[in-house]
């Protein structure tokens, strides 16, 4: 009865006209921002937030979330079209995503990824009501070991990303965490690696390693053969998602959504983990896992599901318990705390208004995202009839100005520079950025959680495996490896066996499996060591 | 052809214009002619951030000239500290600083600054820390923590909400002067800490009773068993380290003010430090500042530049550990 009286209260907030404006405001320009690379939720956020002072603290918290979750769809635009991810959950959507796009299917990925982002998010929403506070006691409980094996278990997952050889995935996922060291060091405060450059002190911006690796990269690498790779179609026929399409990414999306919400609950790393998590199971439930990285729609459905579903269960801390579970959060929490409101266990009863009115503004934020974004795709995949040499010296300025616009700092230019050379090179040997940027990104996670660990314990690695909680992930990972190695063993008996002369099936099904035990083994290593 | 040549002269006489404010700019008793930059060395939207729009809407008001506010986070502030003092000691670039953090970040790393590179203007905030356990824990006040610290060196973490910070190096401060062994635990920022000690994962904890520490401290969840101030504060009921018998333990405030770079004339700084004097008796500022952390009685250039001078003092040789 209480469920029900708080969201029939909510829906009364949020259906206020002045509040279906302000949601609305709030997904365009989260939509808006999530499309120009380099300028994020954070920023804008930060510089509305003298804005929401004077508006209702419901209706401050309506817009700001908002232009958080649109954000998220706006994101997956530019990874389609330009292999530009914005944001560290965004880099799986590129996998898949821009490889739809140079088949001409940037319609059906931009539109599966909207169809997603609103299950994900409506979903999420539905946990939010039923599940939030035993949700938060169990995020609140997750300690240092638990951030070490979970931090682990995305550095594994990561090793089922890579389409090529599992040598060059894992090199360049080591090649991540040794860049992730550059700067302070976390216990101590001494510098690593930054050569008495203060603008190296907080490490490599990651906006400016993806944006260069990804991004600038793939430019380099089009301008040698332009004329055959975007060669600009007549028409982009078609827009749509297929009913197969739909079909193909139904399960997707549903397992991404249940992925996104629970490990977007856990305060940082969960957007990423949650995206990388949902990519490599699909691919593990493929029965072709070879498709992913060439196109599979289940690859951007999957990811892009639970980016979403995790941003709407990043609220679940914040409005629960009044811990904000990343930076955008932190700034929702000042808004609402220069409204005198005090997030935290008595919002519920003290403020209904502000945590219904947010939760139902949600569904109708989703929906309008919805119905803003499905004729937008039309729009933008005219994009790609750009001539490629226009589009690529654009999708530069942008990146370069977007870059610059996150610190202020020249240093980050240079760094988007740096890391596009690399990019280039790494494409033309068959390097994967993929696994370099999420090591990247899990990197200073596992590696503050692990000496916290140590601190805790006193130097006793006991401390991983005698707590429940990353016991269970640490043998969950154990599980994985066992089963992978299992599987491509038997996998390899049969192709022996039945598919021995063909040894084209063999090359293109091989590196898929081998990849995962060899993989499983350093995960674990990193996991317990 | 006509239009573009027409605006090329617009330019040119606009640069004109502002070259010839910017030579004229340089005599102090005519300060200020010209818009002023006020560094934030921290991210838009955090506290110092707040505080320094509030006070920048204060100074455009007070000295006809606009305040440009700019943030340049990065290394503990020590990116915007860098880029104050390179540019002109004329008073037309400023930039919040954060004590003691301003100078842990060049005791322990090269960071190419120290005191000698600023000149001080005056105080704005100062946000004490407290020593806090969750509800759960057995500690009932400090005494029994540290016993307890003594019996069993290494059981008792303190979560700080930094490595560099004040607290971490108050902790190492406690441990060195009285013997306590106790280890620093270093998270990134209040939040994080406050995650760990509802979640049963630090023994302790030492923050800034920031606003957005104080809720779980009136509700309950967190119990203080000391303030690192001189005097109890008003708007907590605990007793300080000092009452409990560790008189030194009253280095953890952290100070936020304005700070030029060195070279500034002194008119400069004068009428800079009437401005911030007025700022803090400003119901409308002190309202934004919340109150309870503005200084009943202003501090000044000179105060600044002695607790500047002090803190280095304090924490030389304990910083980093």
């Amino acid at each position: 009865m209480d469920l029900l009286d708080g969201i029939s209260q909510g829906f009364a907030v949020a259906l206020d006209p002045i509040n279906i404006l302000y949601v609305f405001l709030g997904v365009l320009i989260g939509t808006v921002i999530g499309v120009l690379p380099g300028l994020g939720p954070t920023a804008t956020i930060a510089l509305l937030l003298p804005l929401t002072y004077e508006i209702e603290p419901s209706s401050a918290v309506i817009l700001l979330a908002g232009i958080y979750y649109g954000s998220m769809y706006g994101g997956t635009i530019t990874s389609v079209l330009l292999r530009l991810p914005g944001e560290a959950a965004s880099v799986v959507t590129t996998f898949d995503g821009y490889q739809m796009a140079k088949q001409g299917r940037a319609g059906p990925a931009l539109g599966i990824a909207a169809i997603g982002s609103f299950a994900g998010g409506i979903l999420s929403v539905i946990g939010l009501i039923l599940l939030a506070p035993p949700l938060a006691k169990l995020a609140v409980s997750f300690g240092p070991p638990e951030y070490v094996a979970l931090a682990g278990l995305g550095i594994l997952l990561v090793t089922y990303l890579g389409t090529g050889s599992a040598l060059k995935s894992l090199s360049m996922a080591a090649l991540g965490l040794l860049l992730s060291t550059v700067g302070q060091d976390p216990i101590a405060g001494t510098t690593r690696f930054t050569f008495g450059q203060v603008a190296l002190y907080d490490g490599l911006d990651f906006v400016a390693v993806a944006m260069g690796l990804f991004g600038v990269g793939e430019i380099l690498y089009n301008l040698e053969n332009t004329e055959k790779v975007r060669a600009i179609k007549g028409k982009i026929a078609n827009i749509w998602p297929s009913g197969k399409d739909l079909r193909d990414s139904s399960g997707a999306i549903v397992r991404g959504s249940v992925l996104g919400f629970l490990i977007g609950v856990l305060p940082g790393g969960g957007g990423v983990v949650s995206s990388l998590a949902s990519y490599a199971l699909e691919k593990r439930r493929a029965k072709d896992p070879s498709r992913f990285g060439k196109g599979a729609i289940e690859g951007v459905a999957g990811p892009e599901t639970a980016n979403n579903a995790s941003s709407t269960s990043a609220f679940v801390p914040l409005l629960t318990l009044g811990i904000p579970a990343n930076v955008v959060m932190a700034l929702i929490f000042g808004a609402l705390l220069i409204q005198g409101i005090t997030p935290g266990p008595r919002l519920i009863q003290e403020h209904p208004d502000v945590f219904w009115g947010v939760i139902a503004s949600m569904f109708i934020g989703n929906l309008m995202l919805l119905a803003l974004n499905i004729p937008l795709v039309g729009v933008f995949v005219q994009i790609l009839r750009v001539r490629a040499g226009i589009l690529a010296a654009f999708a530069l300025l942008i990146t370069m100005a977007g870059v610059f616009s996150i610190n202020n700092d020249i240093t980050d230019m240079w760094v988007v520079l740096g890391f596009g050379a690399l990019g280039w090179l790494m494409k033309k040997t068959g390097f994967e950025p993929g696994p370099l940027v999420l090591a990247f990104v899990l990197g200073p996670i596992l590696e503050r959680a692990f000496r916290q660990s140590m601190l805790l314990s006193g130097g006793d690695l006991g401390i991983f495996v005698s707590r429940p909680l990353s016991g269970g992930i640490v043998a969950a990972m154990a599980l994985i490896i066992v089963f992978s190695a299992v599987a491509s063993r038997r996998r390899r008996r049969m192709l022996g066996r039945v598919t021995a002369p063909v040894t084209d099936t063999a090359d293109g099904d091989d590196p898929a499996p081998d990849p995962a035990a060899r993989a499983a083994s350093r995960g674990s290593t990193s996991g317990e060591s | 052809m006509n239009r573009l040549r027409l605006w090329a002269t617009a330019l040119i006489l606009g640069l004109l214009v502002v070259s010839c404010g910017q030579r004229s700019s340089s005599d102090p008793a005519a300060y200020p002619q010209n818009q002023i930059r006020l560094i934030v060395p921290y991210v838009a939207g955090g506290p110092t951030d707040i505080a320094a729009r509030s006070l920048g809407r204060f100074m455009q008001q007070r000295l006809g000239q606009t305040v440009v506010v700019e943030n340049e986070p990065g290394a503990s502030g020590s990116t915007a500290y860098k880029h104050l003092i390179s540019a002109k000691p004329d008073g037309y670039t400023l930039s919040m600083s954060a004590l003691p953090t301003a100078v842990l970040n060049y005791l322990i790393n090269d960071v190419g600054y120290t005191r000698a590179s600023f000149a001080p203007v005056g105080v704005i905030t100062q946000v004490p820390s407290a020593l806090v356990v969750p509800a759960s824990s057995p500690y009932p006040d400090l005494a029994a923590l540290f016993a307890d610290a003594r019996a069993n060196p290494g059981k008792v973490t303190v979560a700080t909400p930094g490595s560099t910070n004040t607290h971490a190096s108050e902790t190492r401060r406690a441990t060195k002067l009285y013997g306590v062994p106790l280890t620093v635990l270093p998270f990134n920022g209040n939040p994080e800490v406050l995650t760990a000690l509802l979640g049963g994962n630090t023994v302790a904890g030492f923050v800034n009773v920031s606003q957005d520490m104080l809720p779980a401290i009136e509700s309950g969840d967190l119990r203080v068993l000391a303030v690192g101030t001189a005097a109890r504060l008003p708007y907590l009921d605990a007793p300080t380290f000092v009452e409990q018998g560790f008189p030194e333990l009253t280095q953890s405030t952290t100070t936020f003010g304005v700070i030029a770079p060195a070279g500034t004339p002194e008119p400069v700084i004068k009428k800079l430090e009437e401005v911030m004097r007025a700022a803090s008796a400003d119901p409308e500022v002190v309202r934004a500042l919340d109150a309870r952390y503005v200084p009943k009685q202003f501090v000044g250039s000179t105060e600044l530049a002695g607790l500047f001078e002090r803190t280095e003092q304090t924490f030389r040789g304990i910083a980093g550990g």
